[in-house]
């Protein structure tokens, strides 16, 4: 959580520098590329903070109504099913940033890889935080992770 | 397996797995990767897709939107606004659920989030309806039901995602979703006053009381002008609009109203990092699913048979639209919506020939009324959970207030003149027309 409020401040001062800096008539290019790494990086580190607390957008919690064994049942396959797609993401995204380094973000000639690898950090923070909510809920029962 | 049964797998499989509690953003990966197993799409590209969703600069607007209502609401600087509509309209019938809906369309001029806004009017006025004899399910259904016109007046977070995946003026859905979402306000207030309870009558503010309210709120209810005036004056993409505005509230509104809020500001600037993410992961997400809709040919099938149905006529492709949003509105939320069936709204508007940010403002304002359908009325679901009552009851109430809903989507498709005449007279070049070569001023097709 405190990534993602440094990564808010950071775009917030780099967007606040891009209006001053074309105000005063000789705007910093570089600085829409450093805005869209924190907003990005913001993005999949908030999603990983999410995935801990619980926060993220749901269609509903049915589980949430249910109790015993039930309920395990379904909170376990439902975090299995994240634990799935956040390895997805940390392998196929890591096969992806890897592609990165032959393609390059303007003005900076920066390596696109610098930016694709938020994808698999993200999946990987995802499967750990998902990881210590199966092993806590089994322990203690998910209905104290609420 | 044809294509068809592709798209059938993967819609299956995000509300399968959405409905048992996976995260909405993972359920929609989810539904993806195991579609893309039978084709010879590859994953590393599927991944690519979810960061491409999120790599549009005009997505930036989406935080700072958020952050500005964030800290409104965590600087108690809303009351003041509160405290105005009380003495504008507080003496009406039904005094209470009237200035829920005027602070709403205050609020809706500073903050693009309807979560925001029912956080809110839950928090102050709820308590004090309920004193007043007004009953738990119709406060939840007002508030739910007012707070949808965030996503109408500008700036709207909605119309941000939408002119950003859509390709459409933000600026001119922005200037678009002021009838609708004062149509909705007039409406809310209508009904209110008619059919809603008494409460308790108040006497009319005397002027300088009202003066003193006015006073209160003239910082806050400055955003609205530097949000509008910076874009429209063109000085302002919507994402500066959106950093200017939170610079004036830290800068000159914290500061002269709620000075001891700073101590706070580390903590509200790291809940409103986490808060942005989580509607920007969702639309990463629906960003790879409307990709790969999109290569199953989705889009062309769908718009197919719409066109098939409704002809070339625009009124029937937007009824069409509207009932197909309004379905899918009741079970996923808006913002996936969008970009899951941005190819089919652009392949429709370009062959029935629609202004894009008519057919935007007709579907945003559908998305909108979709937040108090249910089963998955978000608005609505918030309301009911902070106002203490269950959530059919709720929707019982809600019912009625369908019908201003209606008449608004319906006013916004059969009178485009009426809904594009802000656009057309601040953002001509926003509606398609071109400066006139010959005479000062725009020719407008």
């Amino acid at each position: 959580m405190v990534l993602c409020g440094i990564a808010l401040s950071g775009f917030t001062v780099t967007v606040v520098c891009d209006i001053v800096t074309r105000a005063l008539g000789t705007p910093w290019l570089w600085l829409q590329e450093v805005t869209m790494t924190c907003f990005v990086y913001g993005v999949f580190a908030g999603t990983a903070a999410a995935t801990r607390r619980n926060d993220h957008l749901y269609l509903a919690l049915i589980a949430e109504s249910m109790s015993g064994g039930k309920r395990m049942a379904i909170e376990t396959f439902s975090r299995l099913v994240v634990l799935a797609v956040a390895g997805c993401m940390a392998y196929f995204g890591f096969i992806n940033f890897l592609s990165g380094f032959h393609t390059f973000r303007m003005p900076s000639m920066t390596p696109l890889a610098s930016f694709y690898a938020a994808v698999p950090l993200c999946g990987v923070l995802v499967a750990l935080f998902t990881v210590e909510q199966l092993v806590n809920g089994w322990q203690h029962g998910f209905e104290d992770q609420e | 397996m044809t294509n068809g049964l592709l798209i059938v797998l993967m819609a299956f499989l995000f509300l399968f797995l959405g409905y048992l509690g996976v995260p909405v953003a993972f359920a929609l990966i989810a539904g993806v990767i195991v579609t893309a197993a039978f084709t010879p799409v590859g994953l590393a590209s599927i991944m690519g897709q979810l960061f491409n969703g999120i790599d549009v600069e005009a997505l930036l607007a989406v935080p700072f939107f958020l952050m500005v209502g964030e800290l409104m609401t965590a600087a108690n600087v809303t009351t003041r606004m509160i405290v105005l509509s009380q003495a504008m309209i507080g003496h009406m019938r039904g005094g209470l659920a009237q200035v829920v809906t005027l602070f709403s369309m205050f609020f809706a001029g500073i903050s693009g989030s309807s979560a925001a806004d029912v956080a809110v009017l839950s928090r102050t006025l709820g308590p004090e309806m309920k004193r007043e004899g007004y009953g738990a399910g119709f406060i939840a259904a007002l508030i739910a039901s007012a707070s949808t016109m965030a996503n109408l007046i500008p700036p709207s977070i909605m119309a941000i995602v939408y002119g950003a995946t859509g390709n459409v003026s933000i600026g001119g859905l922005f200037l678009g979703g002021v009838v609708p979402g004062v149509l909705v306000g007039i409406g809310l207030m209508i009904y209110s006053y008619f059919f809603g309870p008494s409460g308790v009558r108040r006497r009319r503010a005397t002027l300088p009381e009202f003066g003193a309210a006015l006073r209160g709120a003239a910082l806050p209810l400055v955003i609205p002008v530097i949000i509008m005036g910076g874009i429209l004056s063109g000085y302002f993409t919507p994402t500066e609009a959106g950093v200017v505005a939170v610079l004036y509230i830290l800068l000159v509104v914290i500061p002269l109203l709620n000075r001891g809020y700073f101590r706070e500001l580390p903590r509200e600037l790291a809940h409103t990092g986490l808060l942005y993410s989580i509607p920007l992961i969702t639309i990463a997400a629906s960003s790879a699913f409307g990709w790969m809709l999109a290569y199953l040919r989705g889009p062309a099938v769908v718009s197919g048979w719409l066109q098939a149905m409704a002809g070339n006529d625009p009124q029937m492709i937007m009824l069409m639209l509207v009932v197909l949003f309004v379905i899918v509105g009741d079970f996923i939320d808006a913002i996936p919506a969008i970009i899951i069936f941005m190819p089919i709204i652009n392949d429709l508007t370009q062959s029935a020939d629609i202004k894009p940010v008519h057919m935007g403002v007709v579907i945003i304002t559908t998305l909108a009324f979709g937040l108090i359908t249910p089963p998955y009325g978000l608005a609505l679901l918030m309301a009911a959970k902070f106002t203490g009552v269950r959530f059919a009851r709720a929707m019982i109430d809600s019912l009625p207030i369908y019908v201003v809903f209606f008449a608004a989507i319906a006013f916004c498709i059969y009178f485009p003149d009426v809904v594009l005449w802000l656009p057309k007279h601040f953002l001509p070049q926003s509606v398609g027309c071109f400066p006139n070569p010959s005479a000062p001023g725009y020719i407008c097709p």
